[in-house]
């Protein structure tokens, strides 16, 4: 089957048999249902030995997107993630069982989960402790130890130009609004609403931002770095 | 980028690549990325497995007594499994701990189906005193140059996760600490003190919510 994905100026490397990423420290090849804009980079495909999506495609990442620093995508059969462009996925677990969908220019920095489940006390059963036995035994049965959903899956979506700091957890159902900053260790379960500044525990929002990321910020920013 | 292709497509086999393997004392593992062994003095029950031996990277048990006892159908995932010295970790049958820290100076006991999920770290010490003057001693003995085994004393006191107790990602579990049966330990969660069975925890300090 021929790639794809469009290859331009990446590290990844087409070589009929899967995919595997230039200068790879893990013995590893990237799933064929991911699919990649240009110039993406991708650090090491030790980020996908928990990727197990069905779906056509699976991950998405779009133009000039980074996955740094073992980024990893735990993704079960059902599951789906897109990321849009220039986005920096910067030692991120995103842990996705139906729906997480990234936008543009988003920065993610390490150790922060993004999670569309986990055992929502909302969701009637879920936190059974028998629910949650299920969901072990189901794991050990598993070849691969995979686990199922932890509850039902409630998609998460995080917006363009959004900044989330490092080892924050963004949970199940949550929209982070375009240009939002989720602060370092925030644990996020409600909407964040654009351009807020979120830090503490809970979190709270601390300041609203101007939005100066007009269409033609955004073009000056291309100009200026030549890519106009 | 190329739109996503909405025909339904066959998915390519993929090359068939276990994920985990059984954790066996003494042991490499075939096609392991990482150089190790499973150290010797590890007891594993039947089905329990690790994704690689990078897990036992800071494995520091030395003695006969094991320093990682598991029951059977346990699943350790880019864990670290950190017992020093004397230390003991226990973990209960069918528990499944996935990119977390145990960090033992003396004892860490998970009861059975536990969930202890990614960024999560369990500490039954500080690792160093807390008074200025012995903790400039703890860094000469710590030093290249110095003796690890006349360290200052230090405050050590082990963590009890009992059974059916799950721990959300980025959460930490301070010294000292029992997780009561059933638990539920959110994301982010900082627990400086016991909690109770049944209940459900959250912030820093990890305080009871309602479930």
């Amino acid at each position: 089957m021929s790639p794809s994905w469009d290859l331009h100026v990446s590290n990844v490397l087409a070589d009929g048999d899967g995919h595997r990423v230039a200068h790879d420290w893990f013995p590893g090849r990237l799933p064929s249902n991911v699919i990649l804009g240009r110039d993406v980079y991708i650090d090491t495909t030790y980020g996908f030995t928990t990727f197990a999506s069905e779906q056509q495609p699976g991950l998405v990442l779009g133009d000039a997107t980074g996955a740094y620093d073992r980024a990893s995508f735990v993704v079960g059969p059902r599951g789906r993630v897109t990321v849009g462009a220039y986005t920096v996925l910067n030692g991120i677990y995103i842990v996705c069982q139906e729906r997480v969908e990234i936008g543009s220019h988003a920065l993610l920095a390490w150790g922060a989960v993004i999670t569309d489940s986990w055992c929502a006390g909302d969701v009637p059963g879920a936190a059974t402790i028998e629910a949650r036995r299920a969901v072990l035994r189901a794991a050990a049965a598993h070849p691969d130890r995979q686990l199922p959903a932890l509850d039902v899956p409630r998609p998460v979506t995080i917006g363009d130009n959004v900044w989330v700091g490092f080892d924050a957890v963004i949970m199940p159902g949550v929209t982070l609004g375009r240009g939002c900053v989720v602060a370092s260790k925030c644990v996020v379960t409600e909407d964040v609403p654009p351009y807020a500044v979120i830090a503490g525990s809970p979190p709270r929002i601390v300041r609203m931002l101007e939005a100066d990321d007009t269409p033609a910020a955004r073009q000056a920013a291309f100009a200026r770095y030549g890519r106009a | 980028m190329s739109a996503p292709d909405p025909s339904p497509m066959t998915i390519p086999s993929q090359p068939s690549q276990a994920r985990v393997h059984p954790i066996v004392a003494g042991a490499t593992i075939p096609g392991d990325w990482y150089p190790g062994r499973v150290p010797e003095n590890v007891v594993a029950g039947s089905g329990s497995v690790v994704d690689s031996t990078f897990c036992f990277k800071h494995y520091y048990a030395t003695g006969a007594a094991a320093g990682l006892r598991t029951g059977v159908d346990v699943t350790l995932w880019r864990t670290s499994i950190a017992p020093d010295r004397d230390a003991v970790i226990e973990i209960g049958d069918g528990s499944y701990i996935a990119n977390a820290s145990l960090v033992a100076s003396e004892r860490i006991t998970i009861g059975a189906r536990c969930l202890i999920a990614g960024g999560v770290t369990i500490a039954d010490a500080d690792f160093h005193p807390l008074e200025p003057a012995a903790r400039l001693a703890d860094s000469i003995a710590l030093s290249p140059a110095g003796d690890r085994t006349s360290r200052p004393p230090m405050d050590i006191r082990p963590v009890v996760i009992e059974d059916d107790v799950w721990i959300g990602w980025n959460a930490t579990i301070l010294k000292g600490v029992r997780v009561g049966a059933g638990a539920i330990v959110e994301p982010g969660s900082v627990v400086t003190r016991d909690v109770a069975a049944g209940s459900r925890v959250s912030g820093n300090p990890a305080r009871p919510v309602s479930p």
